[in-house]
């Protein structure tokens, strides 16, 4: 027991954590209840989990020629949407950079053009491009391209405001123009950020381009669909070691080149 | 504070016994070359030494945060092992430089966690501590003059009251040891005489044996009982504070030295 | 005039033209691939525009409570996976950090098992679910589960491994456990960083649960599609806007939760 001469701890500040804690709980009750999940039919599933995956124990490369062929035009669409997001990125990020736009007015539409093309998912910016284009992967490489540019084109826009602003400063007093300020002193300040944040994107697209097929896209993505379709579990097992083995090289080779960066 | 498992001062057993320790570390440097030393129960012991001397080795070796490689450690008559490593460490404080406190934990929980190595399972893991513990950590905030910052984060808190919270922690553990590695090298003169105060208070009062290293010549003779000095990783001095001469001081310092070196001159 | 670049040889450096002269290359290399046809691009602007022309109708403003039905499925769906991901992303997590981890060999092999889980997209994922579980959210939400785990556990693992090592020795010097070392000393250091992962999984899985509904694993995903197939432009109008409110607002909200968090 503390003694009495000492003094007393002053009232303990209440912690909102149990208010949060509670508020989380209900929240996945309600979700829980909404979506009529039961964790009998989940315990269930799981037994039928572990039968169904033995299905795809023995994987049936008979078409491997045709699966690489198809994992080549999914990198191959993953690598003109990145490409396209980088020439999109390049145009409108100094407009979305506070110290570099023109002025307030192209600044702003700069800034909400990035965030419009973020919102709107790849998938239905695809569905939209087949429907003008028709299908293929050309209509999947756009959708790609224009939605990344948007996160693509707010990081580098972000970081050519956290660039120290005396930099674009000393230009401009040399008499230098807009566009040759972001040329000389925005770009190379944030080049090497951007070229990382560039092949985090095509890692991000190469998995996308995987599925893009699904709405008529291109890629690998339909073919896999198909073969669950027939339940073919062989074929769709070889299609996803394809996919898999494809993603972790592409993974491992861009985590190589990030860190050669740095 | 009463400790009902100590024996008084009289005790034969020294707090720390060394019987030529050594230590090498992996990458093959030599920090400290074999000595051996023994501390008796309730010394106020002061380690001077230069920059890179071996001071931080010899606290480490002391509680196995790096074990020694040659020669054995005993604390409190027990040897030190991987074995009793736990319990040791359970009994000895360690206050440390840069304080090592956790700056997103309040006041409190920082001083609570010198009751962890008593309270294994699943409570001490939610951060639950029994009234008990609670208790101790209050008397120990209190002894260092800090009940009002109890919910404090910690990383709010001046050097010095950050000090203050990890000789807090030290009490809590209700220690026959404090080992303090540089306790006031990142505080100013005046903060650090009051912690320096309170820890020869604690020394004197509750007779827990103190392991003090310090750049200041001035603070080792005002406080301590005995002096180790430490060159190269060497034992080079060790004796009471006042046979700390010119002599002995460039022995310790290396030879170009003529008077007491500056703080500020030991650390070049 | 001839132009020189600011090097000792005159001409711009290897690193600045060598990587973009191999993206150029490897773009033309793979254009037959993606079936790159000038003609077709020219024809395209014309028909976006016409498909966009078709937008300007009246919204079927009677779908509207089906719609808030299948938003709310959406976030119930994105919000279900996140905590289970999170949950799982914690222990998994922690046995990945190099400095929590037991032991080296578990470190590496979680890693790896980490980067395994976070390769295939949800999509993915959600056919194989769906044709073992049938239709529904409950695919779904494993789905994303199952994907995000691979991401959150990277890194929650990573933002504990940067954390201080000072405040660690302070707390393994009093004898702690390595249980109590982990909730005292790193889990608080990390736990800015663990919320921030958190939201923005949020948000990932927003965007995801938004076309999960395509190969029928719940959520709005599977009226946008029909919609889309059916050409009901008045229903598209309405999913497509209701998609971009939703995922712009939880974007804004998730930066400044971020921000706030880095900041203190
Ligand atoms: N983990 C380590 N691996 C290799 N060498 C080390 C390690 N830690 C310390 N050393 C070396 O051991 C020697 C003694 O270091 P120590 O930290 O004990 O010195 P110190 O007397 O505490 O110095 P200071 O006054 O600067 O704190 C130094 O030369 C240091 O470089
Ligand atoms: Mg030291």
């Amino acid at each position: 027991m503390a003694d009495a001469s000492i003094a007393a701890l002053p009232p303990k500040p209440r912690g909102f954590f149990p208010l949060w804690a509670a508020v989380g709980v209900a929240l996945v009750w309600t979700a829980v209840h909404d979506l009529e999940l039961s964790f009998e039919a989940l315990l269930y599933g799981i037994d039928d989990m572990a039968e169904y995956l033995g299905r795809y124990r023995a994987p049936d490369f008979a078409g491997l020629p045709k699966m690489l062929t198809l994992m080549a035009q999914t990198l191959a669409t993953a690598l003109w949407g990145t490409a396209l997001s980088i020439a999109i990125a390049f145009v409108v990020a100094p407009f979305a950079a506070r110290p570099l736009a023109p002025n307030r007015v192209a600044y702003r539409i700069a800034r909400e053009f990035l965030n419009v093309i973020r919102a709107v998912p790849d998938m239905l910016l695809a569905l939209v491009f087949v429907a003008a284009l028709g299908l293929g992967p050309l209509p999947g490489a756009l959708a790609l391209g224009v939605h990344t540019a948007g996160f693509l084109g707010k990081f580098c826009a972000e970081n050519m405001e956290r660039v120290e602003p005396g930099l674009y400063e000393a230009l401009s007093a040399t008499g230098a123009g807009r566009a040759q300020v972001v040329m000389f002193a925005a770009w190379p300040s944030v080049v090497r950020e951007t070229a990382g944040y560039a092949l985090f994107i095509f890692d991000r697209n190469v998995r996308m381009a995987s599925v893009l097929g699904l709405v008529g896209a291109g890629g690998i993505g339909l073919a896999l669909h198909d073969t669950l379709r027939l339940f073919d579990f062989g074929r769709s097992s070889a299609l996803i070691i394809v996919m898999l083995a494809t993603i972790v090289a592409i993974d491992l080779l861009s985590s190589w080149l990030r860190a050669r960066l740095h | 504070m009463k400790r009902p498992d100590d024996a008084g001062p009289e005790t034969s057993v020294p707090a720390i016994e060394l019987v030529d320790v050594g230590k090498r570390y992996p990458n093959g440097f030599v920090a400290l070359a074999p000595l051996s030393l023994a501390v008796p129960a309730g010394q106020f012991l002061g380690v001077l030494g230069a920059s890179g001397a071996g001071k931080s080795t010899l606290m480490r070796v002391l509680n196995g945060l790096a074990p020694a490689t040659s020669g054995e450690v005993r604390v409190g008559g027990v040897t030190l092992g991987p074995r009793t490593q736990r319990a040791i460490r359970a009994r000895t404080g360690m206050i440390f430089q840069q304080f090592n406190l956790v700056g997103r934990l309040n006041v409190m929980t920082n001083v609570l966690t010198g009751r962890l190595s008593h309270r294994r399972g699943l409570p001490s893991l939610l951060h639950l501590f029994p009234r008990d513990d609670h208790d101790i950590a209050h008397e120990a905030l209190a002894r260092v003059g800090l009940v009002e910052k109890a919910w404090e984060r910690a990383d709010r808190l001046s050097g010095g009251q950050q000090q203050r919270v990890g000789i807090a922690r030290a009490l809590a553990q209700q220690p026959n040891l404090i080992l303090a590695d540089e306790p006031v090298a990142s505080l100013d003169p005046v903060t650090s005489a009051e912690i320096l105060d309170l820890l020869r208070a604690i020394n004197r009062r509750d007779g827990i044996t103190m392991v003090v290293s310090l750049h200041q010549v001035d603070y080792v003779r005002r406080y301590a009982d005995r002096v180790i000095g430490l060159h190269r990783g060497e034992l080079v001095f060790d004796d009471v504070p006042g046979r700390l001469d010119a002599a002995a001081l460039e022995r310790i310092y290396g030879p170009r030295r003529a008077a007491p070196p500056e703080p500020a001159d030991a650390l070049a | 005039m001839r132009w020189r670049s600011p090097t000792r040889s005159g001409f711009p450096p290897a690193g600045l033209w060598l990587a973009p002269a191999g993206i150029v290359v490897a773009l033309i290399v793979t254009a037959p691939l993606v079936e790159v046809d000038v003609a077709r691009l020219a024809g395209a602007p014309r028909k976006l525009v016409e498909f966009l022309g078709h937008l300007v109708v009246m919204p079927d403003w009677d779908y509207l409570p089906d719609l808030w039905q299948k938003m709310r499925e959406t976030l119930e769906m994105s919000f279900l996976a996140t905590v289970i991901a999170t949950a799982l992303s914690l222990p998994l997590g922690v046995l990945a950090a190099r400095n929590a981890s037991p032991h080296p060999a578990v470190f590496h092999a979680v890693r790896q098992l980490l980067s395994v889980m976070r390769a295939l997209p949800e999509l993915v994922w959600a056919l194989v679910f769906v044709s073992a579980l049938g239709l529904g959210p409950l695919p779904g939400i494993m789905a994303m589960a199952f994907v995000t785990v691979g991401f959150m556990g990277k890194a929650f693992a990573e933002a504990i491994e940067v954390a201080d090592p000072r405040p660690v020795e302070g707390v393994t010097a009093l004898g702690a456990s390595r249980g109590q070392v982990l909730s005292f000393a790193l889990l608080p250091q990390a736990m800015p960083d663990l919320v921030g992962t958190t939201v923005y999984v949020l948000d990932h899985n927003v965007r995801a649960a938004a076309i999960l509904g395509l190969v029928g694993a719940g959520g709005i995903g599977y009226d946008m599609v029909m919609a889309m197939r059916l050409f009901e432009y008045e229903r598209i109008v309405l999913i497509a806007l209701a998609i971009y409110v939703v995922v712009t607002l939880l974007d804004r909200l998730s930066d400044r939760l971020r921000a706030r968090l880095i900041h203190g």
